[in-house]
């Protein structure tokens, strides 16, 4: 069984960059607002480009959005990414 | 709801309407004293294809917001999984048909030949029905609307 989560900070990112809405971080880094929702919900893990672009639109490393937990997960991060859509 | 799901709702209705249309026809072959009037049944096929004609129409030339992508990896992702499941899909439901008729009549029993576009046509519909459902499932699931 795949153990392999990847957990974000997205949400609180975007509060912390002047309450960003989904749709204009979405329009930043090219997605739609439904995959934006789906990520910050951990139910999509993204591309790495698309990581990169999201962190960047925080300035910030791909590392402090997003984090990648084998295994058991700490009880405040977000719900871990699965692998599909 | 993005254009995928709207294109994915509009093929499951329309699909779901064709694929009962085409049973009835097939019940009609196969029961006897059930056949549909001859102008009846093309003036229902005519109607369905005019509706799908139309509603293809208003498909391709319908606008989605020019704040966001017409797709991005995501909805790639989906509409690729969705493609694998109705290919599966096709591929069970012709070993389906090349199996069940044999069982059905028995190795001397015999089908119209009209019966089998019939069957063929069904099968290509539920195919984009099986697509329009794996679409529908995967947007569902794990998008919840919040801002």
């Amino acid at each position: 069984m795949n153990n392999d989560h990847i957990s974000n900070q997205i949400r609180r990112l975007r509060f912390d960059h002047g309450e960003m809405t989904q749709q204009q971080l979405a329009d930043t880094v090219g997605v739609t607002r439904q995959t934006i929702i789906a990520i910050e919900a951990g139910k999509y893990a993204p591309s790495l480009p698309l990581a990169f672009r999201i962190a960047r639109a925080f300035n910030a490393s791909v590392e402090s959005v997003f984090q990648y937990q084998n295994g058991e997960m700490p009880s405040d991060a977000v719900k871990p990414a699965s692998q599909g859509p | 709801m993005n254009r995928t799901q709207k294109c994915a709702w509009f093929t499951l209705g329309i699909s779901s309407l064709l694929i009962l249309f085409l049973a009835f026809v097939l019940r009609s072959m196969f029961v006897p004293g059930d056949r549909m009037a001859g102008v009846g049944l093309v003036m229902s096929w005519l109607w369905l294809i005019l509706l799908f004609m139309v509603g293809s129409l208003f498909l391709v030339f319908y606008r989605q917001s020019q704040a966001e992508p017409a797709a991005d990896e995501r909805d790639r992702l989906i509409k690729r999984n969705a493609v694998l499941a109705s290919f599966i899909g096709v591929w069970i439901l012709l070993a389906m048909e090349t199996v069940l008729p044999r069982r059905l009549a028995g190795d001397a029993g015999s089908i119209p030949v009209a019966a089998l576009p019939i069957i063929n046509t069904a099968i290509l519909f539920t195919a984009m029905l099986v697509y329009s459902v794996a679409v529908l499932v995967q947007y569902g699931r794990g998008v919840e609307n919040e801002q």
